[in-house]
């Protein structure tokens, strides 16, 4: 009989396995703020690969280190995120998202409250100034203008998203300020609703769209082919402010650099919402339980504030292409809801 | 210079821990590949590109290799991708033959890891190429054909469609997630399940139910006594595994590493397609393919060469055009993104350095697999020793352990897996069948993106027929497997009538 032997291998098994999960554990100093014990930071994407993960992280380590807390992101994706903020009033679950939170809300998507009535809107830490608008290389319209002409005379043009946020905000501001200069044309722009980057660039491949949001981030390199080559494509359009892009390191992101990118936003590029031009910064910021202890609230802030007078964080976020934005809660969610206000705007414009 | 500099002691050191640290979590039921690189995702911040990405990489390899063990022990697949594993892995342990039937899927994943390997060193950016080829249609009649596999592996066919179209409509229970491009909205089922259902059923707690939770129900209904769960080891040549076995298995192998890699290579279309789809193949394309789903060691090859052939190309999309190949990809691209690199299409040329290293620590972390398995594996398999009253309670807990950490600690994950645990008792005792079912219910979900992803785009079915060349020769493939399949089931029971007019 070998059973002995078998227990001896559960035993390894079950050993190994916890010296791997305490490797990655650490050990937390002790912590005498309101903010104590674990620490889970959920964020509303359950990509580990995206922006939010990335972003997250930077803010999270530092985070970490100053409070003497132990915190850890986990990507868990919108409404996994949302249950476990509304399960714990305590602070030991905290959530980063971005502006999708009230755009879900306000495209009407299921499983998006008005994060404004439901949660404590906590401070912003960043922007990813990447949002993007493609075409293929060889596309017969080279501007963003070219595009909102050809709509207006009647030319079916269409565009790949990802339905009920982010990517649809800058289509649906573009469709708007093409029924401000063509009455009546903006039903010529089509949205070909999908998934993924991936997805997006692949209706772009298959002359299945013939513009596309992206990001900066995701589709430099592919501004970078040959003409020739189908996988090419050409930046018309970022949606970010020209402010922000300013803020971005001099270099760019890999071989395009910001004199570059300053080309596609505003006023080079212009989306009218009628007075003023359409630009979307994606922001990121914290959201909390309604119910949490305010002092944790003023103890983040507090310590963000001090980590971004002290200036390291600012250079790592911009070495992976965001732009630092740190506003206290309060700040914070004056800004937020006068922005989606602006938003909301031109969404219900475009409702019939 | 500089991929000698990354070269160094810790390197390979971080490969085998990883390589070892993914067998572990390969091995347990609901833990993953992907949920192993996503734990150890962050200490990458801490050790640099090259030397995180030889850890992940070895939790990746490790991670696919290590589903194998509870696949063939005891009818768990670790992980989905080791779904067909279960189909001659078990019952080969059933007889006994534990051992030598991991031995053969060792043997397997080593081939099949290298030839994808190989494939992503010398191919990779002209392979990216072809796999954009691949719109919605084309992946479409690719998981169509996976599903044509249902029709062979039914012992009654009409049986077996039916419990795969019941499969399918289990995993249409949700929504059509934004995220696909759909529209959020939850269907078929009420209202008061809606919190629970957002995301449908969960793929492991409900493959680890049908699986393992049913076999132990079936076992506990026969009663304890006392005995071994298996019933005993078998000794002497007999039992034993040698390098003959894959004597003329070679084109299987070298076709189902093949056929994973290719499948890796297509994003979105999934890991467990890849296993499905070379199963398939060996049985429609083997000259006596008879023994298949009763425990022969050509289901096994097809199987696991197939899905360690998944890593390779699985890497393809991701390094030539920064699009992960599969859902432990999608991970492994956080690794580069939190270094502040971006993978694309120019990634390869402009960091050669890194791809190298990576080549290497792809090619070492097979190996290690390789030699701790191999070596391993004549204790691990005595697990099968253990007396059933000591080893079932123990699978259960860790299979609801398994399920309650899939999602990061969703407790209706855990009654998914008891639910879909009474499901496939009941299923097998009504006399459906659970393979068909399973299989439907895992390719079901993305088989109904790109159909309907297909129609808005082109808007009409003919496109189905005449989008490309590459859709034609799927077409031809599909009759030919479904041909197959009613050929075979007509022979089996020409011989069963022969049999009884004896």
């Amino acid at each position: 009989m070998s059973t002995p032997k078998n227990s001896f291998a559960f035993g390894m098994i079950a050993s190994a396995l916890a010296a791997t999960l305490a490797l990655g554990a650490g050990v937390a100093m002790a912590a005498d703020g309101p903010l104590r014990g674990n620490v889970r930071v959920v964020i509303g994407s359950s990509s580990t690969g995206g922006d939010t993960y990335q972003n997250s992280s930077i803010v999270v380590d530092k985070l970490a280190e100053k409070l003497g807390v132990r915190m850890k992101v986990d990507a868990v994706g919108v409404s996994a995120a949302y249950r476990a903020l509304d399960r714990d009033p305590r602070g030991n679950t905290l959530m980063i998202f971005h502006d999708q939170s009230y755009l879900g809300n306000l495209y009407g998507v299921e499983g998006y409250e008005d994060p404004f009535e439901n949660y404590i809107i906590g401070p912003t830490i960043a922007i990813n100034p990447g949002n993007a608008y493609l075409v293929p290389k060889d596309s017969p319209y080279q501007t963003l203008d070219d595009i909102i002409e050809a709509v207006g005379n009647g030319t079916t043009v269409r565009v790949a998203i990802q339905p009920g946020g982010v990517s649809e905000i800058g289509y649906t501001a573009l469709k708007n300020a093409i029924r401000i200069e063509h009455p009546g044309k903006e039903d010529n722009l089509v949205a070909v609703n999908t998934g993924s980057q991936a997805d997006k660039n692949q209706l772009l491949f298959d002359d299945q769209a013939d513009l596309i949001n992206g990001s900066v981030q995701a589709n430099e390199q592919y501004t970078r082919l040959p003409e020739d080559d189908q996988k090419a494509m050409r930046f018309v359009w970022l949606t970010a402010r020209n402010d922000t892009i300013q803020q971005a390191p001099e270099s760019g992101l890999g071989e395009t650099d910001r004199e570059t990118l300053l080309q596609y936003v505003e006023p080079n590029v212009s989306v009218t919402m009628g007075d003023e031009d359409f630009t979307f910064d994606k922001e990121f910021f914290f959201l909390y339980n309604k119910d949490m202890d305010p002092a944790i609230v003023e103890q983040i802030d507090a310590t963000l504030e001090e980590i971004y007078a002290e200036g390291e964080i600012q250079e790592e976020q911009k070495k992976s292409f965001f732009i630092p934005d740190f506003m206290p809660s309060d700040e914070a969610l004056a800004h937020l809801k006068e922005k989606a206000s602006r938003y909301e705007d031109i969404i219900d414009s475009l409702k019939k | 210079m500089d991929i000698l500099a990354s070269l160094d002691f810790s390197f390979f050191l971080l490969a085998a821990l990883g390589t070892l640290v993914g067998i572990i979590f390969g091995a347990i039921p609901g833990m993953t590949a992907t949920m192993a690189v996503a734990v150890c995702l962050p200490l990458t911040y801490a050790l640099g590109l090259e030397h995180g990405l030889a850890l992940l990489l070895g939790l990746y390899v490790g991670g696919i290799s290590g589903g194998m063990v509870p696949a063939v022990l005891l009818n768990i697949p670790g992980t989905p991708s080791s779904i067909t594993t279960t189909f001659d892995g078990y019952p080969m342990a059933q007889k006994g033959e534990g051992e030598r039937a991991l031995k053969v899927c060792i043997v397997a994943s080593l081939v099949g890891g290298l030839i994808s390997a190989a494939v992503l060193f010398l191919f990779a950016p002209m392979l990216a190429d072809f796999s954009i080829k691949f719109s919605y249609v084309e992946k479409f009649l690719i998981i169509l054909l996976a599903l044509t596999v249902i029709a062979s592996l039914s012992s009654n066919m009409l049986v077996g469609v039916f419990s795969g179209v019941i499969g399918i409509w289990l995993s249409l229970i949700g929504t059509y997630s934004l995220s696909d491009g759909g529209n959020g909205k939850t269907r078929l089922m009420f209202d008061f399940l809606e919190p629970y259902l957002v995301d449908g059923f969960a793929l492991l707690p409900v493959l680890i139910g049908i699986f393992g939770i049913s076999t132990i129900l079936l076992e506990a209904e026969k009663g304890v006594k006392g005995g071994l769960s298996g019933q005993s080891l078998k000794v002497g040549k007999e039992g034993h595994f040698s390098l003959g076995m894959f004597k003329g298995r070679l084109t299987n192998l070298v076709r189902s590493s093949f056929i994973g890699t290719f499948v890796g290579m297509l994003p979105g279309v999934g890991g467990s397609a890849a296993s499905v789809l070379a199963y398939t193949q060996e049985k429609n394309l083997a000259k006596d393919s008879s023994q298949m789903g009763k425990g022969a060691p050509q289901g096994l090859i097809a199987s696991e060469s197939a899905n360690n052939a998944l890593t390779g190309g699985a890497l393809i999309p991701l390094l030539s055009l920064g699009i992960p190949g599969d859902s432990t990809t999608a991970v492994l691209i956080g690794a580069f993104t939190l270094q502040g690199i971006q993978v694309g299409p120019l990634f390869i040329p402009e960091n050669s350095a890194t791809w190298y290293v990576m080549m290497v620590a792809l090619v070492f972390a097979n190996f290690v697999m390789f030699f701790l398995m191999f070596f391993a594996i004549k204790h691990i398999a005595k697990v099968v020793l253990v007396p059933k009253y000591i080893l079932y309670p123990i699978i259960v807990m860790m299979c609801v352990v398994g399920a309650y950490a899939i999602n990061y600690g969703i407790m209706f994950d855990v009654w998914t897996l008891l639910i879909f645990g009474v499901v496939g008792y009941l299923v097998q005792k009504i006399g459906l069948e659970v393979a068909p079912l399973i299989i439907g219910f895992i390719l079901g979900g993305s088989a109904e993106v790109y159909f309907v992803k297909s129609l808005e785009s082109f808007g009409t079915y003919s496109i189905f027929f005449t989008k490309s060349p590459i859709a034609m020769v799927l077409w031809g493939l599909i009759a030919a497997s479904v041909i197959f399949a009613i050929v075979m089931e007509y022979k089996k029971r020409a011989q069963h009538r022969l049999e009884a007019a004896q």
